[in-house]
């Protein structure tokens, strides 16, 4: 149950998503002592706001993928609990959005599906985990550039695959995560969105999403299977990420479904060392 | 192999490039200021003025820019496709070695 919150809402008032946002913050405004942040006022006079947003759990409505409402919550360094885009919950629900700004049938419908999702939030954010034992003896190479150090675990059992994401492999079961090539260039993360419990999840396909006040970054998966835990810390402590990418700052553990075909497209470390310190000298982190 | 390849692979032999919808792009140039890897080129004072001008240097499986693409106007290829067509590929590669 979404109570006593702050709600930092879209105010796209020339966009049915950004009108949408509004009316969901209105409702949950009505209900359990939360309350709203307007954003267009905190733009203009912080201090109303910031007390009770340092006070209150917050939740970001965004109204698209502009995300104008985390673009805010990150400018104003405030902790995000919770967060959720209009235009995807519209996908997610098969409920198409058109240009009009007056709440129609498929708006309330949409509004509806949402607030009834997040009443039972509560269910949600405990479900069932299965997490295996991983033990980290890691032994780190570590390569400089200017002030950023990155390292790379060197165990044969950590593979990667090209888009700086890791999977630690042990027995059928995986932990994957980014590497610190991914948390250098984000710089400081703001928030993760982790990937549902029981997904399954392709070779290459999204499993989480990080965001940082300079950037988002998908995470993709290394190996298939279904995901089995994640690692709920990160929820109020996505710093972790950037702290320690490989161990304290792992995404979540993985079912594997076939690792032999998987492994086929992953490197190791040998690999993965070079590709990374010549990503690092071609871009400016 | 060129520094441009993936997995062994020829860059310019894997099809993962964004397309641009331009019924709904809204030339907001979000992705433009959000790709680090100077995919997209804006074409200032012309009708259409945002193309894909690099499309290898795309990052194979990246879809990011589709993320913050407000008007939702860019996609990508299917991405079970692209991996069975990488591992083709990477098969010939070892065939002809």
């Amino acid at each position: 149950m979404i109570e006593n919150y702050v709600i930092l809402p879209c105010n796209g008032l020339d966009k049915c998503a950004g009108v949408i946002s509004g009316e969901l913050a209105i409702k949950l405004s009505e209900n359990a002592s939360n309350e709203i942040i307007c954003p267009v006022f905190y733009r203009v006079a912080g201090a109303k706001y910031n007390k009770i947003a340092s006070e209150h759990p917050l939740l970001v409505i965004d109204g698209c993928q502009t995300r104008c409402a985390s673009k805010l919550a990150a400018e104003k360094n405030l902790k995000i609990s919770k967060k959720l885009t209009i235009t995807e919950e519209a996908k997610n629900h098969n409920i198409e959005l058109k240009r009009n700004l007056r709440l129609l049938e498929n708006e309330n419908a949409l509004i509806e599906i949402i607030l009834n999702g997040l009443i039972n939030t509560d269910d949600k954010i405990t479900p069932f985990s299965d997490e295996t034992k991983f033990v980290y003896n890691f032994e780190y190479a570590t390569f400089q550039k200017d002030k950023f150090i990155f390292r790379v675990p060197k165990n044969p059992e950590v593979y990667f695959n090209e888009n700086d994401c890791w999977a630690y492999v042990i027995g059928n079961r995986a932990r994957i995560g980014v590497t610190d090539f991914v948390q250098q260039n984000l710089s400081d993360i703001l928030y993760f969105t982790p990937p549902d419990i029981g997904a399954e999840i392709d070779q290459f396909g999204e499993v989480g999403e990080i965001e940082s006040s300079k950037s988002i970054f998908d995470l993709i998966s290394p190996v298939s299977g279904k995901v089995v835990s994640i690692n709920n810390t990160l929820e109020q402590k996505p710093e972790l990420i950037n702290e320690n990418p490989y161990e304290s700052g792992w995404i979540a553990e993985l079912e594997l479904n076939d690792f032999e075909s998987d492994k086929e497209l992953l490197i190791g470390f040998n690999k993965y060392f070079e590709i990374m310190k010549k990503k690092v000298e071609d871009f400016n982190v | 192999m060129s520094k441009s390849s993936f997995m062994g692979v020829e860059r310019n032999k894997i099809d993962w490039k964004p397309t641009i919808d331009y019924s709904r792009c809204d030339y907001c140039m979000e992705c433009t200021k959000f790709c680090p890897h100077k995919v997209f080129e804006v074409k200032e004072n012309e009708e259409i003025q945002l193309i894909v001008r690099n499309p290898d240097n795309c990052v194979v499986f990246c879809r990011a820019c589709s993320k913050i693409c407000g008007p939702d106007a860019l996609s990508f290829p299917d991405k079970n496709a692209t991996t069975q067509r990488i591992k083709e590929i990477r098969k010939e590669l070892a065939g002809n070695d």
